[in-house]
């Protein structure tokens, strides 16, 4: 990736699990939607509700390829004063936030996040188009870390 | 309705005019306060009794119930409320059941605007409106309403007590020195200090402020029918016209009166809202005045402006006419604002191009030129865009120009910066393209260099926040 050699910075990854996190939630919205198309379709013509279900567990399949390449994707680096994001394939993003900028750092974390034990971490400024998470953390990294950005911001911080 | 609460004896009043204790909002308050709603009401009820053709009593008892319970809600709710101002905090209460209790530390003010819809200038009311350090739109303060002369005078009692409390508070930060070496006492009295530097902030309301602009009415009329509401407006009457001419059934109309109406009310909005926008240079920023039937009064200070705006459309174009325009932090306390969106706050509703230099003068500390086209293969991916893309830059500001039809040049002071954003899409991808975007608080401004070769996009990106970081430093 070009961000990749951007001058010594070490981006950080989110969590090898976050994968298994987006596949399961590919199967958890691709399975019953093939179920509901298929049975639909399935009044028309038996084959045709057997060939609606294939084709969206195809789609999903496919879906799941995207998504693979977009979770790799997603990193940060710390640097002396802010902090970078990156994400995105198709359209590519890097952030740069000060950690003076930022006004509050939260936590979220979804059902099936939490049961992998993972955690999204959210950095909000007083600009709304700001829009920096990392998501797939490991719950602990994700408390340190923001335990630490809320420290460096405390530090660094400036007015509007 | 509710006791006066055992209210802790106000140690620190003001220097004087404020008096100490709880104040109630003047009594017309609720009256005001449904004023406009009440119309809508009766307008509505109005309609669906025509709309039935029962006019049979009962409907009419119906809405009579409706209209006089909104009106005593608001006579509760004025009951409910009161202020005062103690310690340095002014402090709101509120709320029947709820109760609500707001503080405001005096300190953190930034400004204070007077405002009066239509109603309230003929009962010779007016409304405080506080904007808050922190933009944050839950936090500005309105007291609503009191009489225009004692909100004027309580306007200047809270800024002056207001620069008084951020003075004390900065003597220790600026001081960084021993406590004892400090020159005001550990607890100083905000009352004697209040009396003792009272005659800056007087001096400041009183001092001749000196006029930069008046918008020419006749010109804002023109200029907003040649806008992009004014020719929908003039679309539709069209359309109807020629509909009614042609098929001869005049009840057809009746289809667009909703259209029409939505289309006049936006219209007018403008134009009653920005009508006689004067921009003044006082002692504190820049004052600002405008309003037909509602005028609002409100005091920009320099170092709050996160963003400047300079609108062209095309149709004002052959004319150099343009449209100035300002986003300051902290929130707007108008209950229009929400329609009124993509639009700012103007500084200049229509004017000449030497009347925007004359402001800009005012408002920006330089004025760096938007010099830098982008590439030439920029065209493949933004055909209708390519002419007006540009960016230049200076140690203090972002310039920007962007725009298909309007030609949008926006500044951006980089102390203001909140965040930097390298983007790339697909397309740009294939044309060695990317563009980078500056965040400013609030959520209508954005900062977009758009369409610059990679691995100046890049180097900005790596650049920006630096060059931010040194101008907030050097403004402190």
């Amino acid at each position: 990736m070009s961000a990749e050699r951007d001058d010594g910075l070490s981006w950080q990854r989110p969590s090898p699990k976050l994968l298994r996190c987006r596949r399961i939630q590919i199967v958890l919205v691709a399975a019953p939607v093939a179920l509901i198309t298929g049975l639909a379709c399935a009044s028309v013509s038996a084959v045709a509700g057997a060939l609606s279900a294939v084709g969206v567990l195809i789609a999903g399949l496919v879906a799941e390829r995207f998504l693979a390449r977009r979770v790799a994707a997603w990193g940060f680096a710390e640097r002396n004063e802010d902090l970078m994001v990156r994400r995105g394939v198709m359209i590519r993003r890097l952030s740069v936030i000060p950690y003076g900028r930022m006004q509050y750092i939260d936590i979220t974390a979804g059902p099936l996040e939490r049961s992998l034990g993972l955690a999204t971490l959210r950095m909000h400024t007083a600009a709304a188009a700001s829009d920096a998470r990392i998501p797939g953390l490991d719950q602990a990294v994700a408390a340190k870390l923001r335990d630490q950005l809320a420290a460096l911001g405390e530090a660094q911080a400036a007015g509007l | 309705m509710t006791d006066p609460l055992p209210a802790d004896p106000p140690r620190l009043p003001l220097a004087e005019g404020v008096p100490a204790g709880w104040h109630r909002l003047h009594p017309l308050t609720p009256v005001v306060r449904a004023g406009s709603r009440l119309f809508a009401l009766v307008v509505v009820l109005a309609g669906i009794a025509l709309a039935n053709q029962r006019q049979d009593g009962s409907e009419i008892v119906t809405d009579l119930v409706i209209i006089a319970l909104a009106l005593s809600g608001g006579f509760v709710s004025w009951l409910v409320t009161r202020w005062q101002v103690a310690d340095g905090v002014l402090r709101i209460d509120t709320g029947l059941i709820r109760r609500d209790s707001r503080r405001f530390p005096l300190s953190q003010i930034q400004a204070i605007d007077v405002a009066q819809s239509g109603l309230a200038r003929i009962l010779g009311l007016a409304e405080l409106q506080l904007r808050i350090a922190g933009g944050d739109a839950s936090r500005g303060g309105r007291l609503a309403w009191l009489r225009m002369a004692d909100a004027e005078r309580l306007r200047t009692e809270l800024l002056a007590y207001s620069t008084v409390a951020r003075a004390v508070q900065a003597v220790p930060a600026g001081g960084g020195g021993p406590a004892d070496a400090l020159p005001v006492p550990a607890a100083p009295d905000p009352t004697a200090a209040a009396s003792g530097t009272g005659a800056t902030p007087a001096d400041a309301t009183a001092a001749p402020e000196r006029q930069l602009f008046r918008v020419r009415s006749g010109l804002l009329a023109v200029a907003i029918a040649l806008s992009r509401p004014g020719a929908i407006a003039f679309a539709v009457v069209a359309a109807v016209t020629a509909f009614v001419a042609v098929s001869g059934k005049t009840a057809a109309t009746a289809t667009f009166l909703p259209a029409a109406i939505g289309i006049a009310a936006t219209v007018w909005r403008w134009f009653n809202g920005e009508y006689g926008t004067t921009v003044t240079a006082a002692p504190d920023g820049l004052r600002l005045r405008s309003g037909l039937i509602q005028t609002t009064a409100e005091t920009i200070r320099p170092g709050r402006v996160q963003a400047i705006r300079l609108v062209e459309p095309l149709a004002w174009r052959p004319f150099g006419w343009c449209r100035l325009e300002v986003d300051v932090a902290g929130p707007r306390i108008r209950r229009e604002s929400r329609a009124e969106t993509g639009r700012l706050r103007a500084l200049i509703p229509v004017g000449s191009k030497a009347e925007v230099v004359q402001i800009l003068a005012a408002v920006l500390t330089s004025q760096p030129a938007p010099d830098k086209p982008p590439p030439r293969r920029v065209r493949f991916k933004a055909p209708l865009q390519y002419h007006f893309l540009a960016f230049g830059s200076d140690d203090n500001y972002v310039v920007t120009a962007h725009g298909r039809v309007t030609r949008t040049t926006t500044w951006i002071p980089l102390e203001k910066v909140q965040s930097v954003r390298w983007v790339q899409g697909p397309v740009q991808r294939c044309l060695g393209l990317s563009s980078v975007r500056l965040d400013v608080a609030g959520r209508r401004v954005t900062g977009a260099i758009e369409d610059r070769v990679d691995a100046e996009a890049r180097d900005l990106l790596m650049r920006l926040p630096d060059l931010a970081r040194a101008a907030r430093a050097r403004v402190g």
